[in-house]
């Protein structure tokens, strides 16, 4: 197999960095080259909102720069992305096109779902001893500048993931304003992060028993790795070396910690925010191991990119941990288990056999999925208004690995299976481009069009067979009961899956006497 | 015993005066009458330019603390003031033994070989005299500046190390008032004039003597009442303020313009000089007594290497050493084909630089080759390497040249070459702030069929053909992974770049390399402890880190075996009971400068070597940038561990410390006779032939015997 080279750049809120890879064979990723800078991006967009012109310029060089080390390597392709600092300015569309005229690099805002998934593979790209690690039940903390992600797993599939507003920079940004003595400074990131923490816990953890947290930061994962040597797989710490650690951060002088860790002595401080918040959170959580095994977003990057060209096949099944989430978004809203199942398969088995039609991929089935799993969450709310409150649930709320324009999707799904469409650029469309809507009024007419094949929400209808015959959809179906509603909001349904794939459903019971 | 202890200043020796005992080492090879009496007029040229380095730089700062009032003691617990003081004494007697060693020793063994340095024009025959003034006449007086000094014209401006003569002049028409002039004996005119001569005598004159006979011809209108030759010598010491030069290049360039106008700190003036004469030029130079040093022969001895190239003389001269072919390179081989079989080494001189430049050179021309990045430090005139880096950028290569400024002398020469790279094509990064890189790392990377591949050469010494025949330095070509991701790192690293996570092989200065220093010297120091066996050799130009030296002596004190090779300044003792009895030093000074760094380490019978660009002084560990690297293949740890036993086994160029600070001769008793450079020319010699035989036994032609 021919060799394939690839650059991933991260436009971090704190530093710049480049990772060039070459993929060769399967599953054969190596870095060859890594590049950091030094650029807080991150105090301009937290403290004014927008990056001064003085950074913005700086971040052009760098990129120009790091556009002529891709050229050195005739790197074939790259992902650019930026982060919380980019994504918090006012004016990121006008900040990008400026970076692209002037570099030529097109960098990409990640939501921070997309991010922290990224993040989360690129813990995945460790393989095997990640696959061990989450066996026993773990939490993945991820330290960003702006905030903090909280993910759960449990017999190795994600479970929960929730964002709290706990960054380091954002904290230190805050601990500026606060004048303390030097020795309060620790209680006081203790007491701002346990306010917060506490409401987790409440929320969130609940009953869960987690052993492992796995650590992902820029401060105590170099750290962690440069004691562990070459192989992030050794990087692990236990509590009690956490301890020893933190000892060391209160009673040394800033120099003597910068030696002693070797760092610089501007992140000093920001290892020690970060030490105490991972303090808190094993205590908070009860875990007594500590893995940081040092990737960063660039591996993500390329694990993501190789994935997506088949250079790569990823051992985790993150559609699981997708599907996983969104059963509890459901569970959580007291969701019916056992009819999101029978929509998720009597949707899916339309929509397999609709794909010469509908022309959509794999993706778009893993949103229909999620939208049938989710399809009644608003009921918690209203027993009324189910499409909008449903579409306000899950709009506010994070699934790890959809951007920000997917989960826009799914929530209209979700929403047009009870409220009447909204055709584009009508005014309930806003906020979805073009693409987007076509896939939009595509899953939610075949999601319609399943719901009324459970209208009666006693799974009638259990071996659906779908086969597309000219312009019919010939749906069979086995079952001895009475099928007089499903018929009849059949019918009624028919007509939007019709108008979007001019192809007529039929609905044909077989009795098998 | 305290760590703070082993600090104690008394064990130190003051980095000046141990230098000045460098330099006496050179001065005994000049004295040294088994050696060809040429060879011996080169080693007393260098110690003359040595002491003129040594002046420009480390006096002249020295000059600078006093001037600043700066009292801090060094190492030694000497102030500068004190340093001074006894440096005066020291070089003072260094001179005279240079002069006597020209007037006593070489002088009359020229005249006897047939070669007549006529020391006065008054000793001239007439015949002589008459070619001579022709002489003068046609080549010399065009470019000469005759300058007089009187109340409208000012004092002129006397060039840094140029020769002079100063006369006192009288106007003819004025009887009474005494005058000073001057004139520069061009550096552009040979110094040495032979002059033509039959029978076997040849004889030759020194150009300032012819001058000084023609003196009246350059001031007809005065009567000229004395003349001799003086010589200055400036402070040199350029300090560059990289934080606030905005741009370095142009500051350096501005620099450059202005040494010539630094202080006086050293007058050379004939020693029967005229006394009103020297008190003029005294007072206008504005120089102290003790900075005069009146000379009984030529000044400036570097003439002598000029006198060494004079034609004939072929048997009082070394022949000439060819750098040998390095057997796993021959010639014509592909370069990167044998790195990938496994890490090579290079011995220089005694193996020729060529595969160094060739690899450069075929990288240049390579298809598969994406990028080439180098550290320059000194580079020859008429560079190859040079050439390749800029043909390697017109090919499209991504070149990517460190080009170090700050070069000690090299930085006129320096920018103009810079700036040849940058019209090439390729990215010049012209030092770092504040720090000056000193290491020699070449990466070359290629896009092989499976995957990148980095080739990457380390060494001891600079990219500089033109003195890589000269020192004594390895090197090593790889292509291990490793080794090739912390090369790259070392780049981005000088590009600007964060610092990786972590090395994988090398050690860098400024920020870890002393770490690793210490930690292997106590490694070994553990080792003794527990009784097992533990050993250092350290070869390197310079041992003067406080830091270094006091772990030497703590692992001393343990028990640990230390030998060191240092050829020039040592500021550690030996002897000291308790603190360094198990420690010894000694300096190498051949035909060939020593120059390659080598670091063994026992490691409890796992021994580790390192090389690198490093010597153990603060400068190095500090204040610039170098790289150490470990030697891993087996077969190359065992050469490196030959050479230092070579050069432990030396008793002919070797000399050992002594614990009263002075150095002598390894004595010879009962010892083989056992040159270590010597050695190494004939087991290159040996290696080269062995290729020779072995390929030409793989031929499968017939080669017809020639008939005698």
């Amino acid at each position: 197999m021919s060799i394939k080279t690839f650059a991933a750049i991260d436009v971090g809120s704190f530093e710049l960095s480049m990772k060039i890879f070459e993929f060769s064979g399967k599953n054969n990723m190596r870095e060859i080259d890594y590049i950091k800078q030094r650029l807080d991006l991150g105090s301009d967009t937290y403290a004014a909102g927008k990056i001064s012109n003085e950074k913005v310029d700086e971040l052009c060089r760098t990129l120009k720069e790091f556009a002529a080390v891709m050229a050195s390597y005739k790197v074939e392709a790259y992902r650019a992305y930026g982060t919380s600092a980019i994504r918090e300015t006012e004016n990121s569309a006008i900040l990008l096109d400026q970076i692209a005229q002037r570099t030529g690099i097109r960098v990409e805002v990640l939501s921070n779902s997309e991010q922290r998934f990224l993040d989360y593979k690129s813990i995945a790209s460790q393989g095997e001893s990640f696959r061990k690690f989450i066996e026993q039940n773990t939490a993945i903390v991820d330290i960003g500048g702006g905030s903090i992600q909280l993910s759960l797993f449990e017999n190795d599939t994600l479970v929960s993931t929730q964002n709290l507003r706990l960054g380091v920079l954002r904290i230190q940004e805050l601990l500026h304003h606060a004048s303390t003595r030097n020795g309060r400074t620790e209680d006081l990131i203790d007491e701002m992060a346990t306010a917060q923490l506490a409401t987790y816990k409440k929320l969130y953890l609940k009953e869960h028993e987690i052993q492992n947290i796995i650590v992902v930061d820029d401060y105590i994962s170099p750290w962690a790795r440069k004691r562990a040597g070459k192989s992030g797989a050794q990087a692990m710490i236990n509590v009690g070396d956490f301890e020893t650690l933190l000892q060391m951060l209160r009673s040394k002088s800033t120099t003597e910690i910068a030696k002693l860790m070797d760092i610089m002595e501007e992140k000093v401080p920001l290892v020690l925010i970060s030490a105490v918040l991972t303090r808190r959170i094993a205590l908070l959580m009860g875990a007594d191991c500590i893995w940081a095994p040092g990737v960063t977003l660039c591996d993500g990057i390329a694990y993501e990119y190789a994935e997506k060209n088949k250079m790569f096949k990823g051992e985790h099944d993150f559609e699981k941990d997708i599907i996983a989430c969104a059963v509890n978004i459901s569970k959580r809203y007291m969701g019916s288990k056992k009819r999101a199942e029978t929509l998720e398969k009597l949707s899916t088995t339309i929509f397999d056999s609709m794909k010469k039609v509908h022309g959509l991929g794999k993706r778009e089935r893993l949103y229909l999925r999620i939208a049938a799993i989710l399809h009644d969450c608003g009921k918690y709310v209203s027993m009324v208004n189910i499409g909008e409150t449903s579409y306000n649930i899950i709009m506010a709320t994070e699934m790890i690995g959809l951007s920000h324009m997917e989960r826009e999707i799914v929530a209209n799904i979700v929403r047009f299976n009870h409220s009447s469409f909204q055709y584009y650029g009508q005014p309930g469309m806003s906020g979805i481009d073009r693409d987007s809507y076509l896939v939009v009024a595509k899953l939610t007419a075949i999601l319609r069009l399943a719901n009324s094949l459970d209208r009666s929400h006693k799974q009638k209808l259990k071996g659906l067979k779908a086969s597309l015959q000219e312009n019919e959809l010939i749906l069979n179906v086995e079952t001895q009961e009475d099928i007089t509603l499903e018929t009849c909001f059949f019918d009624q349904r028919c007509e939007f899956f019709t108008e979007v794939f001019s192809i007529t459903p039929v609905l044909k019971q077989k009795k098998n006497f | 015993m305290a760590e703070k202890e082993f600090k104690n200043p008394e064990y130190y020796v003051n980095r000046e005066l141990s230098w000045v005992l460098f330099n006496h080492r050179v001065l005994n090879e000049a004295r040294d009458r088994n050696i060809p009496l040429f060879e011996r007029l080169k080693f007393l040229s260098i110690t003359a330019s040595n002491l003129d380095e040594f002046f420009m730089i480390r006096v002249a700062s020295l000059k600078d603390m006093v001037n600043a009032g700066y009292e801090k003691p060094d190492i030694a617990g000497l102030t500068p003031t004190e340093q001074l003081k006894r440096l005066h004494l020291a070089i003072h007697e260094l001179v005279e033994l240079q002069y006597s060693t020209y007037n006593r020793s070489l002088l009359p063994l020229l005249e006897k070989n047939g070669l007549h340095i006529i020391r006065h024009h008054e000793h001239l025959t007439e015949e002589e005299a008459e070619y001579v003034d022709r002489y003068f006449e046609d080549n010399v007086y065009p470019v000469l500046t005759p300058m007089a000094v009187d109340s409208s014209r000012p004092f002129p401006l006397i060039r840094n190390k140029s020769l002079n003569i100063g006369a006192m002049v009288r106007k003819k028409n004025n009887e009474e008032e005494l005058e000073f002039a001057t004139v520069q004996v061009p550096s552009v005119l040979a110094r040495v004039v032979e002059i033509p001569s039959e029978g076997d005598i040849r004889k030759v004159i020194l150009l300032e003597e012819i001058i000084e006979r023609n003196i009246q011809k350059l001031f007809l209108n005065y009567h000229i009442v004395c003349a001799h030759p003086f010589r200055i010598m400036r402070n040199a010491d350029l300090t560059i303020e990289e934080d606030e030069a905005a741009d370095l290049l142009k500051e350096i360039e501005k620099q450059i313009k202005k040494r010539q106008w630094g202080e006086a700190i050293r007058l050379e003036v004939e020693e029967n000089i005229d006394s009103h004469l020297l008190k003029i030029i005294k007072k206008e130079l504005r120089i102290e007594e003790q900075n005069i040093y009146e000379i009984d022969g030529p000044l400036d001895l570097t003439v002598l290497m000029k006198l060494y190239g004079l034609d004939g003389f072929h048997h009082l001269k070394t022949p000439k050493f060819e750098p040998q072919q390095v057997p796993e390179l021959p010639t014509g081989c592909d370069i990167f084909e044998e790195i990938r079989k496994g890490d090579i080494l290079l011995h220089h001189p005694y193996q020729s630089f060529t595969p160094v430049v060739d690899f450069i050179r075929q990288a240049a021309r390579n298809p598969e080759v994406l990028a080439i990045k180098q550290t320059l430090y000194r580079v020859s005139g008429n560079s190859p390497i040079i050439a390749a880096l800029a043909q390697a950028a017109e090919n499209g290569k991504q070149v990517t040249v460190l080009v170090e400024l700050k070069a000690r002398f090299d930085e006129e020469n320096n920018i103009v070459w810079a700036r040849m790279l940058e019209k090439a094509g390729c990215h010049v990064i012209y030092g770092l702030v504040g720090l000056k890189t000193h290491s020699k790392i070449t990466l070359v990377v290629r896009r092989e069929e499976d995957g990148i591949r980095r080739y990457v050469h380390l060494g001891t010494g600079n990219y500089n053909d033109a003195t890589a025949k000269l020192y004594t330095d390895v090197g090593m070509l790889t292509c291990s992974e490793p080794i090739g991701e912390d090369a790259t790192a070392v780049f981005n690293m000088l590009s600007g770049y964060s610092e990786p996570l972590f090395w994988n092989k090398l050690s860098l200065a400024p920020l870890w390399l002393k770490d690793k220093f210490l930690y292997l010297i106590g490694r070994e120091k553990k080792y003794a402890e527990e009784g097992r066996p533990a050993h250092i050799i350290a070869k390197m130009n310079s041992l003067c880190d406080r830091d270094i030296i006091a772990a030497l002596y703590e692992a001393s004190a343990a028990g640990v075996k230390i030998d060191l090779i240092v050829r020039g300044i040592c500021c550690l003792r030996v002897g000291i009971p308790g603190v360094s009895e198990n420690i010894t030093v000694r300096s190498i000074v051949g035909n060939f400068l020593e120059h390659s760094r080598i670091f063994y380490f026992e490691n409890d019978e796992h021994y580790e070597i390192y090389c690198g660009s490093a010597d153990w002084m603060p400068r190095n560990l500090e204040r610039r940038v170098e790289i150490l690297f470990p030697v891993d293949r087996p077969e190359l740890k065992e050469e490196l561990f030959h050479i230092l036993q070579n050069q432990l086994k030396d008793t002919v160029k070797a000399s050992v410390l002594q614990p009263d600070g002075t150095y002598s001769k390894v004595k010879k008793r009962g010892k083989q006779v056992f040159n270590s450079q010597d050695a190494f020319c004939e087991e290159a010699k040996r290696k080269a032939m062995a290729l020779k035989e072995e390929s030409a036994l793989d031929t499968r032609t017939f080669k017809p015997e020639m008939h005698q």
